[in-house]
Protein backbone atom coordinates (compact mmCIF):
# COMPACT_ATOMS: atom_id res chain seq x y z
CA UNK A 1 0.00 0.00 0.00
CA UNK A 2 3.04 2.44 1.07
CA UNK A 3 4.82 1.85 -1.80
CA UNK A 4 1.33 1.75 -4.36
CA UNK A 5 1.43 5.71 -2.72
CA UNK A 6 4.95 6.26 -3.29
CA UNK A 7 4.07 5.82 -6.97
CA UNK A 8 0.98 7.84 -7.57
CA UNK A 9 3.07 10.65 -5.59
CA UNK A 10 6.13 10.22 -8.10
CA UNK A 11 4.42 10.07 -10.95
CA UNK A 12 2.17 13.35 -9.92
CA UNK A 13 5.85 14.90 -9.11
CA UNK A 14 6.78 13.93 -12.73
CA UNK A 15 3.95 15.27 -14.28
CA UNK A 16 4.15 18.40 -12.50
CA UNK A 17 7.63 19.10 -13.32
CA UNK A 18 7.34 17.91 -16.63
CA UNK A 19 4.27 20.70 -16.84
CA UNK A 20 6.72 23.20 -15.79
CA UNK A 21 9.41 22.66 -18.08
CA UNK A 22 7.01 22.42 -21.50
CA UNK A 23 5.22 25.75 -19.82
CA UNK A 24 8.31 27.33 -19.19
CA UNK A 25 10.05 25.96 -22.74
CA UNK A 26 6.49 28.11 -24.45
CA UNK A 27 7.01 31.46 -22.51
CA UNK A 28 11.14 31.70 -23.15
CA UNK A 29 9.94 30.64 -26.96
CA UNK A 30 7.25 33.15 -27.14
CA UNK A 31 9.76 35.72 -24.76
CA UNK A 32 12.28 35.00 -27.58
CA UNK A 33 10.06 35.67 -31.20
CA UNK A 34 8.26 38.65 -29.07
CA UNK A 35 12.50 40.00 -28.63
CA UNK A 36 12.99 39.48 -31.67
CA UNK A 37 10.01 41.23 -33.30
CA UNK A 38 10.75 44.21 -31.50
CA UNK A 39 14.39 44.15 -32.68
CA UNK A 40 13.22 43.67 -35.99
CA UNK A 41 10.96 46.72 -35.79
CA UNK A 42 13.93 48.96 -34.16
CA UNK A 43 16.05 48.45 -36.56
CA UNK A 44 14.06 48.98 -39.29
CA UNK A 45 12.91 52.49 -37.68
CA UNK A 46 16.65 52.92 -37.53
CA UNK A 47 16.73 51.93 -41.43
CA UNK A 48 14.10 54.44 -41.87
CA UNK A 49 15.72 57.04 -40.05
CA UNK A 50 18.77 56.91 -42.00
CA UNK A 51 17.40 56.81 -44.66
CA UNK A 52 15.54 59.92 -45.30
CA UNK A 53 17.60 62.49 -46.81
CA UNK A 54 20.78 59.64 -47.98
CA UNK A 55 21.27 60.87 -51.58
CA UNK A 56 18.55 63.16 -52.11
CA UNK A 57 14.80 62.71 -51.28
CA UNK A 58 11.91 61.11 -53.28
CA UNK A 59 9.85 64.01 -54.12
CA UNK A 60 7.55 62.51 -56.74
CA UNK A 61 7.13 59.56 -55.13
CA UNK A 62 6.25 61.24 -52.10
CA UNK A 63 4.15 63.58 -53.49
CA UNK A 64 2.10 60.24 -55.28
CA UNK A 65 1.35 59.15 -51.86
CA UNK A 66 0.11 62.21 -50.49
CA UNK A 67 -1.98 61.61 -53.31
CA UNK A 68 -3.12 58.40 -52.81
CA UNK A 69 -3.10 58.35 -48.57
CA UNK A 70 -4.72 61.99 -48.94
CA UNK A 71 -6.91 62.99 -51.55
CA UNK A 72 -7.90 59.52 -52.27
CA UNK A 73 -9.30 58.94 -48.39
CA UNK A 74 -11.07 62.70 -48.48
CA UNK A 75 -14.39 60.91 -49.26
CA UNK A 76 -14.37 58.72 -46.65
CA UNK A 77 -13.03 60.83 -44.00
CA UNK A 78 -15.58 63.43 -45.12
CA UNK A 79 -18.34 61.61 -45.11
CA UNK A 80 -17.40 59.53 -41.64
CA UNK A 81 -16.35 62.96 -39.89
CA UNK A 82 -20.15 64.59 -41.19
CA UNK A 83 -22.05 61.75 -39.48
CA UNK A 84 -19.61 61.56 -36.79
CA UNK A 85 -20.83 65.26 -35.69
CA UNK A 86 -24.49 64.45 -36.71
CA UNK A 87 -24.77 61.05 -35.15
CA UNK A 88 -23.51 62.48 -32.02
CA UNK A 89 -25.59 65.87 -31.34
CA UNK A 90 -28.67 63.80 -32.10
CA UNK A 91 -27.50 61.10 -29.04
CA UNK A 92 -26.45 63.90 -26.73
CA UNK A 93 -29.12 66.44 -27.35
CA UNK A 94 -32.55 64.55 -25.79
CA UNK A 95 -30.26 64.39 -22.70
CA UNK A 96 -28.70 67.80 -22.31
CA UNK A 97 -32.63 69.04 -23.03
CA UNK A 98 -33.87 67.26 -19.93
CA UNK A 99 -30.65 69.08 -17.45
CA UNK A 100 -31.92 72.13 -19.00
CA UNK A 101 -28.84 72.57 -20.90
CA UNK A 102 -29.02 71.66 -24.62
CA UNK A 103 -27.31 75.69 -25.06
CA UNK A 104 -24.22 73.62 -24.22
CA UNK A 105 -24.69 71.26 -26.92
CA UNK A 106 -22.24 72.74 -29.57
CA UNK A 107 -19.82 73.03 -27.23
CA UNK A 108 -19.81 70.00 -25.97
CA UNK A 109 -19.87 68.50 -29.74
CA UNK A 110 -16.88 70.39 -30.35
CA UNK A 111 -14.49 69.29 -27.28
CA UNK A 112 -15.49 65.86 -27.74
CA UNK A 113 -14.74 66.05 -31.09
CA UNK A 114 -11.30 68.03 -31.72
CA UNK A 115 -9.93 66.22 -28.39
CA UNK A 116 -10.90 62.78 -28.68
CA UNK A 117 -13.26 61.35 -31.35
CA UNK A 118 -12.46 63.11 -34.47
CA UNK A 119 -8.69 61.96 -34.54
CA UNK A 120 -9.15 58.59 -32.63
CA UNK A 121 -11.90 57.81 -35.22
CA UNK A 122 -10.71 59.20 -38.37
CA UNK A 123 -6.71 56.93 -37.20
CA UNK A 124 -8.91 53.81 -37.11
CA UNK A 125 -10.97 54.44 -40.77
CA UNK A 126 -7.42 55.43 -42.01
CA UNK A 127 -5.73 52.22 -40.65
CA UNK A 128 -8.41 50.12 -41.82
CA UNK A 129 -7.71 51.98 -45.46
CA UNK A 130 -4.39 52.84 -45.68
CA UNK A 131 -1.87 50.75 -42.95
CA UNK A 132 -3.99 47.97 -45.22
CA UNK A 133 -3.77 49.06 -48.38
CA UNK A 134 0.48 49.64 -48.16
CA UNK A 135 0.50 46.23 -46.18
CA UNK A 136 -0.81 44.16 -49.49
CA UNK A 137 1.34 46.83 -51.70
CA UNK A 138 4.87 46.27 -50.23
CA UNK A 139 3.64 42.69 -49.23
CA UNK A 140 2.56 41.83 -52.96
CA UNK A 141 5.99 43.28 -53.88
CA UNK A 142 8.07 41.10 -51.50
CA UNK A 143 6.21 38.59 -52.87
CA UNK A 144 6.75 39.38 -56.43
CA UNK A 145 10.49 39.88 -55.76
CA UNK A 146 10.37 43.29 -56.89
CA UNK A 147 11.82 44.90 -53.73
CA UNK A 148 14.53 42.02 -54.21
CA UNK A 149 14.87 43.60 -57.57
CA UNK A 150 15.68 47.16 -56.24
CA UNK A 151 17.52 45.80 -53.78
CA UNK A 152 19.84 43.87 -55.77
CA UNK A 153 19.98 47.09 -58.97
CA UNK A 154 21.40 49.07 -56.02
CA UNK A 155 18.05 51.33 -55.86
CA UNK A 156 17.66 52.12 -52.11
CA UNK A 157 13.75 50.20 -51.63
CA UNK A 158 14.03 51.93 -47.88
CA UNK A 159 14.32 55.51 -49.61
CA UNK A 160 11.86 54.67 -52.25
CA UNK A 161 8.90 52.61 -50.66
CA UNK A 162 9.15 53.21 -47.07
CA UNK A 163 10.24 56.41 -46.30
CA UNK A 164 7.53 58.11 -48.44
CA UNK A 165 4.80 56.30 -47.60
CA UNK A 166 5.51 56.51 -44.12
CA UNK A 167 5.96 60.19 -44.22
CA UNK A 168 3.08 61.22 -46.58
CA UNK A 169 0.91 59.20 -43.69
CA UNK A 170 2.25 61.16 -40.97
CA UNK A 171 1.64 64.52 -43.16
CA UNK A 172 -1.94 63.21 -44.54
CA UNK A 173 -3.50 61.74 -41.14
CA UNK A 174 -3.54 65.10 -39.14
CA UNK A 175 -4.55 67.03 -42.58
CA UNK A 176 -7.49 64.22 -42.89
CA UNK A 177 -8.67 64.67 -39.41
CA UNK A 178 -8.58 68.58 -39.18
CA UNK A 179 -11.41 68.43 -42.47
CA UNK A 180 -12.81 65.40 -40.41
CA UNK A 181 -13.42 67.67 -37.50
CA UNK A 182 -14.86 70.61 -39.29
CA UNK A 183 -17.04 68.54 -41.83
CA UNK A 184 -18.22 67.07 -38.19
CA UNK A 185 -19.03 70.52 -36.96
CA UNK A 186 -21.39 71.15 -39.98
CA UNK A 187 -22.95 67.41 -39.01
CA UNK A 188 -23.52 68.51 -35.45
CA UNK A 189 -25.15 72.15 -36.25
CA UNK A 190 -27.55 70.36 -39.09
CA UNK A 191 -28.16 67.63 -36.07
CA UNK A 192 -29.25 70.33 -34.11
CA UNK A 193 -31.33 72.02 -36.58
CA UNK A 194 -33.55 68.04 -37.05
CA UNK A 195 -35.15 69.54 -33.48
CA UNK A 196 -35.57 72.99 -33.60
CA UNK A 197 -33.89 76.09 -35.17
CA UNK A 198 -30.59 77.53 -34.47
CA UNK A 199 -28.13 79.40 -36.62
CA UNK A 200 -24.93 78.46 -38.17
CA UNK A 201 -23.48 81.68 -36.59
CA UNK A 202 -25.06 80.78 -33.56
CA UNK A 203 -23.89 76.87 -33.48
CA UNK A 204 -20.16 77.74 -34.43
CA UNK A 205 -19.84 80.50 -32.36
CA UNK A 206 -20.99 78.27 -29.17
CA UNK A 207 -18.91 75.85 -30.27
CA UNK A 208 -15.39 77.55 -30.99
CA UNK A 209 -15.75 79.35 -28.17
CA UNK A 210 -15.85 76.38 -25.93
CA UNK A 211 -12.56 75.47 -27.21
CA UNK A 212 -8.96 76.47 -26.51
CA UNK A 213 -5.60 75.90 -27.80
CA UNK A 214 -4.94 73.30 -25.07
CA UNK A 215 -8.04 71.64 -26.80
CA UNK A 216 -6.86 71.74 -30.35
CA UNK A 217 -2.68 71.61 -29.81
CA UNK A 218 -2.35 68.37 -28.34
CA UNK A 219 -5.36 66.76 -30.29
CA UNK A 220 -3.54 68.00 -33.79
CA UNK A 221 0.03 66.68 -32.01
CA UNK A 222 -1.07 63.60 -31.58
CA UNK A 223 -2.39 62.77 -35.22
CA UNK A 224 1.14 63.14 -36.14
CA UNK A 225 2.02 60.37 -34.30
CA UNK A 226 -1.09 58.36 -35.84
CA UNK A 227 -0.15 58.80 -38.78
CA UNK A 228 3.57 57.57 -38.43
CA UNK A 229 2.23 54.51 -36.96
CA UNK A 230 -0.02 53.98 -39.57
CA UNK A 231 2.60 54.44 -42.17
CA UNK A 232 5.18 52.71 -40.18
CA UNK A 233 3.22 49.49 -39.64
CA UNK A 234 1.64 48.95 -43.21
CA UNK A 235 5.87 49.41 -43.96
CA UNK A 236 6.46 46.99 -41.89
CA UNK A 237 4.43 43.90 -41.94
CA UNK A 238 4.43 44.45 -45.56
CA UNK A 239 8.07 44.45 -45.81
CA UNK A 240 8.10 41.68 -43.95
CA UNK A 241 5.89 39.66 -45.30
CA UNK A 242 6.87 36.24 -46.27
CA UNK A 243 7.00 34.28 -49.70
CA UNK A 244 3.76 33.29 -51.26
CA UNK A 245 0.43 34.88 -51.63
CA UNK A 246 -0.92 33.73 -48.30
CA UNK A 247 1.28 36.44 -46.84
CA UNK A 248 -0.09 39.12 -48.31
CA UNK A 249 -3.71 39.33 -46.88
CA UNK A 250 -1.87 38.74 -43.89
CA UNK A 251 0.18 41.35 -44.09
CA UNK A 252 -2.28 43.75 -44.72
CA UNK A 253 -4.69 41.80 -42.11
CA UNK A 254 -1.68 42.50 -39.47
CA UNK A 255 -1.12 46.01 -40.51
CA UNK A 256 -4.41 46.91 -39.42
CA UNK A 257 -4.89 45.25 -36.24
CA UNK A 258 -1.04 46.19 -35.03
CA UNK A 259 -1.68 49.77 -36.46
CA UNK A 260 -4.93 50.18 -34.26
CA UNK A 261 -3.43 48.63 -31.58
CA UNK A 262 -0.98 51.30 -31.84
CA UNK A 263 -3.26 53.90 -32.37
CA UNK A 264 -4.80 53.04 -28.88
CA UNK A 265 -1.72 53.01 -27.03
CA UNK A 266 -0.54 56.47 -28.18
CA UNK A 267 -3.87 57.96 -27.40
CA UNK A 268 -4.01 56.92 -24.50
CA UNK A 269 -0.39 57.75 -23.52
CA UNK A 270 -1.10 61.09 -25.57
CA UNK A 271 -3.83 61.59 -23.05
CA UNK A 272 -1.56 61.22 -20.05
CA UNK A 273 0.75 63.93 -21.05
CA UNK A 274 -1.91 66.12 -21.98
CA UNK A 275 -3.36 66.52 -18.57
CA UNK A 276 0.09 66.37 -17.27
CA UNK A 277 0.85 69.29 -19.24
CA UNK A 278 -2.59 71.30 -19.56
CA UNK A 279 -4.52 70.76 -16.29
CA UNK B 1 30.35 67.16 -64.18
CA UNK B 2 27.68 65.07 -63.86
CA UNK B 3 28.59 63.91 -67.53
CA UNK B 4 32.09 63.03 -65.35
CA UNK B 5 30.16 61.53 -62.84
CA UNK B 6 28.08 58.95 -65.33
CA UNK B 7 31.02 58.33 -66.69
CA UNK B 8 33.32 57.21 -63.44
CA UNK B 9 30.71 55.01 -62.36
CA UNK B 10 30.66 53.54 -65.83
CA UNK B 11 34.77 53.05 -65.47
CA UNK B 12 34.71 51.98 -62.49
CA UNK B 13 32.78 48.60 -63.31
CA UNK B 14 35.56 47.38 -65.34
CA UNK B 15 37.09 45.38 -62.47
CA UNK B 16 38.23 42.19 -63.13
CA UNK B 17 40.51 40.38 -60.91
CA UNK B 18 43.90 39.47 -62.46
CA UNK B 19 43.47 35.65 -62.26
CA UNK B 20 40.32 36.16 -64.23
CA UNK B 21 37.80 34.91 -61.78
CA UNK B 22 34.82 37.29 -61.47
CA UNK B 23 32.85 34.45 -58.82
CA UNK B 24 34.94 32.61 -56.78
CA UNK B 25 32.70 30.60 -53.71
CA UNK B 26 34.89 28.14 -51.70
CA UNK B 27 32.59 25.78 -48.97
CA UNK B 28 29.48 27.29 -49.03
CA UNK B 29 27.00 26.43 -46.72
CA UNK B 30 23.15 28.16 -46.02
CA UNK B 31 20.00 26.63 -43.97
CA UNK B 32 16.89 27.86 -43.27
CA UNK B 33 15.35 26.71 -39.53
CA UNK B 34 16.92 23.04 -39.46
CA UNK B 35 17.12 22.32 -43.51
CA UNK B 36 20.56 22.56 -44.74
CA UNK B 37 20.08 23.54 -48.34
CA UNK B 38 23.42 24.78 -49.42
CA UNK B 39 25.99 21.57 -48.07
CA UNK B 40 29.62 22.38 -49.35
CA UNK B 41 29.26 24.49 -52.51
CA UNK B 42 32.61 24.92 -54.71
CA UNK B 43 32.90 27.15 -58.02
CA UNK B 44 34.65 29.54 -60.12
CA UNK B 45 32.97 31.62 -62.39
CA UNK B 46 35.87 32.92 -65.05
CA UNK B 47 35.51 36.44 -67.19
CA UNK B 48 33.43 35.90 -70.50
CA UNK B 49 32.34 32.83 -69.45
CA UNK B 50 28.58 31.47 -68.77
CA UNK B 51 28.25 28.78 -66.50
CA UNK B 52 24.33 27.09 -66.50
CA UNK B 53 23.37 25.17 -62.70
CA UNK B 54 21.27 22.34 -63.18
CA UNK B 55 19.15 20.36 -60.52
CA UNK B 56 15.79 19.67 -59.49
CA UNK B 57 13.61 21.54 -57.58
CA UNK B 58 14.21 22.98 -54.13
CA UNK B 59 17.78 21.75 -54.28
CA UNK B 60 18.90 25.41 -53.59
CA UNK B 61 19.69 26.59 -56.87
CA UNK B 62 18.30 30.09 -56.75
CA UNK B 63 19.32 30.28 -52.78
CA UNK B 64 23.16 30.22 -54.14
CA UNK B 65 22.67 33.04 -56.67
CA UNK B 66 21.01 35.13 -53.84
CA UNK B 67 24.16 34.84 -51.79
CA UNK B 68 25.78 36.14 -54.74
CA UNK B 69 23.83 39.11 -54.86
CA UNK B 70 24.14 39.79 -50.96
CA UNK B 71 19.92 39.56 -51.04
CA UNK B 72 21.36 36.39 -48.44
CA UNK B 73 23.71 35.74 -45.65
CA UNK B 74 25.49 32.55 -46.37
CA UNK B 75 26.08 30.52 -42.70
CA UNK B 76 29.43 29.38 -43.43
CA UNK B 77 32.37 29.43 -46.47
CA UNK B 78 33.76 32.36 -48.52
CA UNK B 79 32.47 34.31 -51.17
CA UNK B 80 34.30 36.17 -53.67
CA UNK B 81 32.72 38.55 -56.13
CA UNK B 82 35.10 40.51 -58.60
CA UNK B 83 38.15 40.23 -56.07
CA UNK B 84 35.61 41.48 -53.08
CA UNK B 85 34.73 39.31 -50.18
CA UNK B 86 30.86 39.66 -50.06
CA UNK B 87 30.85 39.10 -46.15
CA UNK B 88 33.48 41.81 -45.32
CA UNK B 89 31.79 44.56 -47.13
CA UNK B 90 29.76 47.34 -45.87
CA UNK B 91 26.25 48.50 -46.82
CA UNK B 92 28.42 51.66 -49.31
CA UNK B 93 30.34 48.60 -50.46
CA UNK B 94 27.67 46.22 -51.12
CA UNK B 95 25.90 48.46 -52.95
CA UNK B 96 29.04 49.53 -55.55
CA UNK B 97 29.42 46.13 -55.83
CA UNK B 98 25.89 45.15 -56.48
CA UNK B 99 25.84 47.83 -59.64
CA UNK B 100 28.31 45.21 -61.18
CA UNK B 101 26.00 42.42 -60.67
CA UNK B 102 23.17 42.21 -63.00
CA UNK B 103 19.89 39.57 -61.49
CA UNK B 104 17.35 38.51 -63.27
CA UNK B 105 14.03 37.19 -61.51
CA UNK B 106 12.62 34.71 -62.91
CA UNK B 107 9.29 36.25 -62.97
CA UNK B 108 11.02 39.02 -64.40
CA UNK B 109 10.32 41.27 -61.20
CA UNK B 110 8.74 44.58 -62.93
CA UNK B 111 7.62 47.55 -61.09
CA UNK B 112 3.94 47.29 -61.51
CA UNK B 113 3.07 51.23 -60.87
CA UNK B 114 5.48 51.98 -63.00
CA UNK B 115 5.54 51.74 -67.38
CA UNK B 116 8.49 49.82 -68.77
CA UNK B 117 10.17 53.22 -69.29
CA UNK B 118 9.96 54.41 -65.79
CA UNK B 119 11.15 51.08 -64.70
CA UNK B 120 14.16 51.30 -66.96
CA UNK B 121 14.75 54.77 -66.18
CA UNK B 122 14.57 53.66 -62.38
CA UNK B 123 18.18 52.17 -61.98
CA UNK B 124 19.65 54.96 -64.10
CA UNK B 125 18.07 57.71 -62.06
CA UNK B 126 19.17 56.54 -58.84
CA UNK B 127 22.24 54.80 -59.75
CA UNK B 128 23.87 56.34 -61.66
CA UNK B 129 22.05 59.81 -61.18
CA UNK B 130 21.68 60.39 -64.38
CA UNK B 131 18.84 63.38 -64.99
CA UNK B 132 19.19 64.51 -68.18
CA UNK B 133 15.71 63.88 -70.21
CA UNK B 134 17.53 62.78 -73.46
CA UNK B 135 20.01 60.70 -72.19
CA UNK B 136 17.66 58.59 -70.15
CA UNK B 137 15.15 58.52 -73.16
CA UNK B 138 18.31 57.17 -75.32
CA UNK B 139 19.84 54.56 -72.56
CA UNK B 140 16.26 53.37 -72.53
CA UNK B 141 15.65 52.70 -75.99
CA UNK B 142 18.94 51.30 -76.69
CA UNK B 143 18.21 48.76 -73.89
CA UNK B 144 14.82 48.12 -75.23
CA UNK B 145 15.78 47.80 -78.74
CA UNK B 146 18.33 45.34 -77.43
CA UNK B 147 15.82 43.15 -76.11
CA UNK B 148 13.24 43.93 -79.50
CA UNK B 149 11.01 46.21 -77.92
CA UNK B 150 11.54 49.61 -78.47
CA UNK B 151 7.19 49.37 -78.88
CA UNK B 152 6.31 48.57 -75.37
CA UNK B 153 8.23 51.50 -73.75
CA UNK B 154 5.07 53.35 -72.79
CA UNK B 155 2.96 50.40 -71.91
CA UNK B 156 2.57 48.58 -68.09
CA UNK B 157 3.63 45.64 -67.02
CA UNK B 158 0.21 44.12 -66.97
CA UNK B 159 -0.14 44.66 -70.31
CA UNK B 160 3.33 42.45 -71.28
CA UNK B 161 3.12 38.37 -71.74
CA UNK B 162 5.74 36.51 -70.04
CA UNK B 163 8.22 36.66 -72.19
CA UNK B 164 8.10 40.31 -72.97
CA UNK B 165 8.58 40.77 -69.20
CA UNK B 166 11.69 38.68 -69.14
CA UNK B 167 13.07 40.23 -71.64
CA UNK B 168 12.10 44.27 -70.30
CA UNK B 169 13.54 42.60 -67.13
CA UNK B 170 16.82 42.41 -68.84
CA UNK B 171 17.11 45.36 -70.43
CA UNK B 172 16.21 46.69 -67.17
CA UNK B 173 19.19 44.37 -65.75
CA UNK B 174 21.64 45.37 -68.56
CA UNK B 175 21.20 48.86 -68.21
CA UNK B 176 23.68 49.25 -66.10
CA UNK B 177 26.43 47.46 -67.85
CA UNK B 178 27.04 45.07 -65.14
CA UNK B 179 29.89 42.68 -65.58
CA UNK B 180 27.92 39.19 -63.91
CA UNK B 181 24.77 38.22 -64.92
CA UNK B 182 22.84 36.09 -62.66
CA UNK B 183 19.58 34.37 -64.61
CA UNK B 184 16.99 32.69 -62.29
CA UNK B 185 15.43 30.32 -64.10
CA UNK B 186 14.96 32.45 -67.53
CA UNK B 187 12.61 30.46 -68.97
CA UNK B 188 10.39 29.11 -67.05
CA UNK B 189 6.76 29.35 -67.62
CA UNK B 190 7.40 30.21 -71.13
CA UNK B 191 6.49 27.88 -74.53
CA UNK B 192 9.45 26.38 -76.30
CA UNK B 193 9.92 29.23 -79.19
CA UNK B 194 9.72 31.94 -76.72
CA UNK B 195 12.19 30.28 -74.41
CA UNK B 196 14.24 29.77 -77.07
CA UNK B 197 13.83 33.60 -77.86
CA UNK B 198 15.00 34.63 -74.36
CA UNK B 199 18.14 31.64 -74.55
CA UNK B 200 19.69 33.50 -77.64
CA UNK B 201 18.89 36.67 -76.41
CA UNK B 202 21.10 35.98 -73.47
CA UNK B 203 23.87 34.64 -75.67
CA UNK B 204 23.60 37.44 -77.46
CA UNK B 205 23.53 40.01 -75.04
CA UNK B 206 26.64 38.21 -73.26
CA UNK B 207 28.56 38.96 -76.71
CA UNK B 208 27.47 42.43 -76.82
CA UNK B 209 28.32 43.26 -73.26
CA UNK B 210 31.05 41.01 -72.46
CA UNK B 211 29.50 40.17 -69.52
CA UNK B 212 29.64 36.76 -67.30
CA UNK B 213 27.00 34.82 -66.06
CA UNK B 214 25.78 31.83 -63.96
CA UNK B 215 22.30 30.51 -65.35
CA UNK B 216 19.75 28.62 -62.87
CA UNK B 217 17.62 26.10 -65.08
CA UNK B 218 16.33 22.77 -65.73
CA UNK B 219 15.25 23.91 -69.28
CA UNK B 220 18.14 21.61 -71.46
CA UNK B 221 17.46 23.76 -74.42
CA UNK B 222 18.26 26.76 -72.33
CA UNK B 223 20.82 24.85 -70.84
CA UNK B 224 22.27 23.62 -74.78
CA UNK B 225 22.22 27.27 -76.12
CA UNK B 226 23.85 29.12 -73.46
CA UNK B 227 26.06 27.31 -71.31
CA UNK B 228 29.86 27.14 -71.29
CA UNK B 229 29.97 24.64 -68.62
CA UNK B 230 27.28 22.91 -67.26
CA UNK B 231 27.20 21.92 -63.27
CA UNK B 232 24.63 19.50 -61.86
CA UNK B 233 23.42 19.88 -58.47
CA UNK B 234 22.16 17.79 -56.28
CA UNK B 235 21.53 17.06 -52.16
CA UNK B 236 23.35 20.64 -51.72
CA UNK B 237 26.17 19.88 -53.54
CA UNK B 238 27.69 20.52 -57.21
CA UNK B 239 28.19 16.79 -58.25
CA UNK B 240 29.06 17.32 -61.58
CA UNK B 241 30.63 20.02 -64.23
CA UNK B 242 31.38 19.83 -67.63
CA UNK B 243 30.36 20.84 -70.97
CA UNK B 244 26.89 19.97 -72.22
CA UNK B 245 28.17 16.75 -74.31
CA UNK B 246 30.22 15.51 -71.70
CA UNK B 247 27.61 15.72 -69.36
CA UNK B 248 24.85 13.96 -71.61
CA UNK B 249 27.18 11.12 -72.06
CA UNK B 250 27.52 10.67 -68.75
CA UNK B 251 27.33 7.20 -67.44
CA UNK B 252 25.55 8.72 -63.80
CA UNK B 253 21.93 8.05 -63.91
CA UNK B 254 21.07 11.24 -62.07
CA UNK B 255 23.32 13.27 -64.67
CA UNK B 256 22.23 11.20 -67.50
CA UNK B 257 18.25 11.63 -66.72
CA UNK B 258 18.73 15.55 -67.13
CA UNK B 259 19.99 14.86 -70.51
CA UNK B 260 16.85 12.38 -71.93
Amino acid sequence: MKLHLFLVAASSERKRSLMRTIMASAITSSLNRYMAAVGEQVSFATQFGRNIFRNGFEWNEFLRQCYIVGVKSISLVAVSGFIIGFVLTLQTQPTMKQFGAESFVPGMVAISIVREIGPMIIALICTGKIASSIGAELGSMKVTEQIDAMEVSSANPIQYLVVTRILACTLMVPLLTVMADALAFVGGWLGVNTQGHVSATLFFRKAFAALEFSDMIPAVVKTFFFGFAIGFVGCYKGYHASRGTESVGLAANSAVVTASLWIILLDAIAVQITNLLYY
Amino acid sequence: MEQETIEQKELDTEQVPEDGVVIRIEHLKKSFGGNEVLKDINLELHKGENIVVLGRSGQGKSVTIQCIAGLLEPDEGKLEVLGKEIASLNEDELKDLRTKIGFLFQSGALYDSMTVRENLEFPLTRVLQIKDKQELTKRVEDALDSVGLKDAIDKYPSDLSGGMRKRVGLARTLILRPQIMLYDEPTTGLDPITAREISELIVTLQEKYETSAIIITHDMPCARITADRIVVMNDGKYIATGTYDELSKSPDELINNFFK
